[in-house]
């Protein structure tokens, strides 16, 4: 069932309560409100280390009004197996189990944990939500960082192309693999909840801002998002299993064609994070870029 | 009145498996580790024929396979595992995770010592490194006690005044793959014992959610540590209790459920030991008196939480503790002797107290060289 503009003004439940503890112009808590909210009465959250264990609120004050469960940074796939596996054991399988955690987690240190997860086919859904850096900590380098970034690990400038997760999880047998972007809700929310229709390890990575780590203007977050997809640098697909087919996702299919982008100068410009960047750092970007474009075309 | 049960002849790593059979755990992570490996096999085996109706989650790592029990324990099932040495250290963060979220997680360890150099055989120095995580521990001495103390685990865990997570433990090879006599009760006699999990410490519920573990402030922080403290000093009542109610069904006893004394109260030289040296010492003891010596022994069966009301009160009555410890805190002494000592010295008992590290990395701890160190310390 497509997603329209409408479905996403009605919210069963809000998912996110007021007081929560995210960053102005935060991309994660905007796609949490949506994403969990159409499911808020189904909802099981794993959330390990990351920025959504800091915006859920603390102590009383949680913000989060479905179950949650914070976890170590690593653990967050295994919590949720064995969650998912008792739920079912108490005929409860109706719930919907879902890891909601950033980059460091998905890309780095619980990278083997959610192998693990994806290769016993368990029955939960991880949603990477990715600022392609260490946002909690002070914006450190991640795996998902992308070339040229300046990060608090690499101050003059990332070298090394990102670990592209949403691939590993393909090669090992996901349910269900898609790319989103926080600035196209209707599509995420769509890709959300298909995922959570079916059975199986899924996983979903959404572009989202963050302006205090991309030193950007938090009134640019979704521009940024948007631009991230008009430049070809986020693809939005999905690829099933079933089908071993990736489909490029209506919002973005046209960047498919490199003459319909939009320069990668328009989306770095607006974020102090490239700020420096040399040509040479914008051609292996693009490079990079082209790179996950010719990954994802040998499935379509 | 004591129910029927019959005497059969397995291994240590058996008698646990039997006894998780019987509690019927429905939710168990597998992770394999020398010399743990055949406990999860043998459950993997019950579940495959269909004996024990649980979810058996293979994993990746010692890390995920408690995890995948945490994940578990907080929908409300009954969930079990086991580990030794390097995998309980993997587990490392999930262990104090689980302890201080107040977890009810049953986690046989077969204690191995730690690499380098790589090596199988047992000392405490894998337990003993996680006796600050807030899990119940209890050191076995025989096969017998392994099963009667992974049942009685499950009881005193997931007691609502307790949610403690429990570490049975009990030595690498020495118990876990040697073949010895286990008296078993029926199944059914034993699952009754331990009761349904019907009644959950904590339960995932999407009509009344709850965050769990999120930014805590000091003050709550605090809070909740000092609940579990409170849950350990009451964890020794349940220890107490639910051994007693255990001995009831089934005959067993092991002291207290606490501490295990062995020969007279009053004695010139008291040996002080965990796990299978308590058995040793205990024919050591035996051997000694029968040459005239005036000695008797102390195990300690549960050293989390501490019993210390029970060391002290039988300190008193002797003159001598040389406690033998199979771990050591470098830079220190073994665990176990400064802890006693710690205690002597907290209620200002004067009973002279001694020490003596033995056993590392599988040493071979014989009678024979237990009475030899009792008896050098009987001459000094």
């Amino acid at each position: 069932m497509p997603v329209t503009q409408k479905d996403l003004m009605i919210k069963p439940k809000d998912a996110l309560l007021k007081g929560h503890f995210a960053c102005a112009g935060c991309g994660s808590a905007l796609a949490f409100r949506h994403a969990i909210g159409s499911v808020a009465d189904k909802a099981v959250l794993v959330v390990p280390a990351s920025c959504a264990s800091v915006y859920q609120g603390s102590g009383k004050g949680v913000s989060f009004n479905v179950p949650t469960v914070n976890t170590a940074f690593a653990a967050s796939d295994a919590v949720a197996s064995g969650i998912s596996r008792a739920l079912k054991k108490k005929g409860k399988d109706d719930l919907k189990v879902i890891v909601w955690g950033g980059d460091g987690s998905a890309a780095d240190i619980g990278i083997a944990t959610e192998i693990g997860a994806c290769d016993r086919q368990e029955n939960i859904l991880h949603v990477m939500y990715s600022n392609n850096v260490y946002g909690n900590t002070g914006g450190q380098r991640s795996g998902d960082t992308m070339i040229g970034a300046r990060t608090a690990t690499t101050p003059d400038g990332n070298t090394t192309p990102r670990k592209m997760v949403p691939f590993i999880l393909m090669a090992n047998n996901a349910r269900y693999v898609a790319t989103a972007s926080a600035a196209f809700l209707e599509d995420f929310v769509e890709k959300f909840q298909k995922a959570l229709s079916m059975e199986g390890f899924k996983f979903i990575q959404i572009d989202i801002s963050c302006p205090p780590n991309w030193r950007a203007d938090s009134a640019d977050s979704v521009k940024i998002s948007r631009l991230g997809v008009q430049t070809g640098i986020w693809p939005l697909f999905e690829w099933d299993r079933e089908t071993n087919t990736v489909v490029l996702s209506r919002p973005g299919k046209k960047y498919n064609e490199k003459e319909n982008r939009k320069p990668i100068t328009d989306w770095t410009k607006l974020q102090g994070r490239f700020r420096g960047i040399t040509e040479a750092e914008l051609k292996a970007l693009e490079e990079d870029t082209e790179r996950q474009w010719n990954f994802i075309r040998k499935f379509m | 009145m004591v129910v029927k049960q019959e005497t059969k002849s397995m291994t240590g790593n058996d008698a646990a498996s039997y006894a998780a059979l019987y509690a019927k755990p429905e939710v168990i992570a597998a992770y394999p580790i020398t010399p743990q490996t055949t406990i999860v096999e043998n459950l993997s085996r019950y579940v495959d024929a269909g004996i024990l109706d649980a979810e058996f989650i293979i994993v990746e790592s010692e890390h995920s396979a408690l995890a995948a029990c945490m994940g578990a324990a907080w929908s409300g099932v009954r969930t079990f595992t086991a580990t030794s040495s390097q995998g309980l250290l993997y587990m490392a963060e999930n262990v104090f995770w689980s302890g201080y979220g107040r977890l009810p997680i049953i986690m046989p360890v077969v204690n191995r010592c730690l690499a380098p150099g790589w090596n199988i055989w047992p000392d405490f120095q894998d337990s003993m490194a996680f006796r600050d995580a807030g899990w119940i521990q209890m050191y076995t001495k025989n096969n017998q006690e392994v099963f009667d103390t992974v049942l009685q685990s499950f009881k005193i865990t997931e007691d609502k005044e307790i949610a403690l997570p429990s570490m049975p433990c009990l030595d690498g090879f020495v118990i876990s793959h040697t073949t010895g006599q286990v008296d078993l009760p029926d199944a059914e006699d034993a699952y009754e014992f331990v009761g349904p999990y019907d009644d959950p410490i904590i339960e995932i519920d999407v009509d009344n959610p709850w965050a769990f573990g999120p930014m805590t402030g000091p003050d709550l922080y605090a809070k909740n540590r000092r609940d579990l403290m409170a849950a350990m000093e009451r964890a020794k009542k349940k220890i107490v209790s639910v051994h007693k109610e255990f001995d009831e069904r089934f005959g067993r006893s092991y002291g207290n459920g606490l501490v295990e004394p062995y020969g007279d109260d009053e004695a010139d030289l008291t040996l002080v030991t965990l796990g299978t040296i308590g058995d040793e010492s205990q024919e050591a003891i035996d051997r000694l008196k029968a040459e005239g010596h005036n000695v008797n022994a102390l195990r300690v069966r549960t050293f989390r939480p501490f019993p210390f009301e029970d060391i002290i009160e039988f300190a008193k009555k002797n003159h001598k503790l040389a406690v033998i410890d199979r771990a050591v805190s470098f830079g220190h002494e073994g665990p176990l002797r400064i802890e006693v000592e710690a205690v002597l010295k907290r209620f200002n008992v004067d009973t002279e107290i001694t020490g003596q590290i033995m056993g590392i990395g599988g040493e071979d701890v014989s009678y024979s060289k237990i009475i030899d160190y009792a008896k050098k310390e009987l001459k000094e």
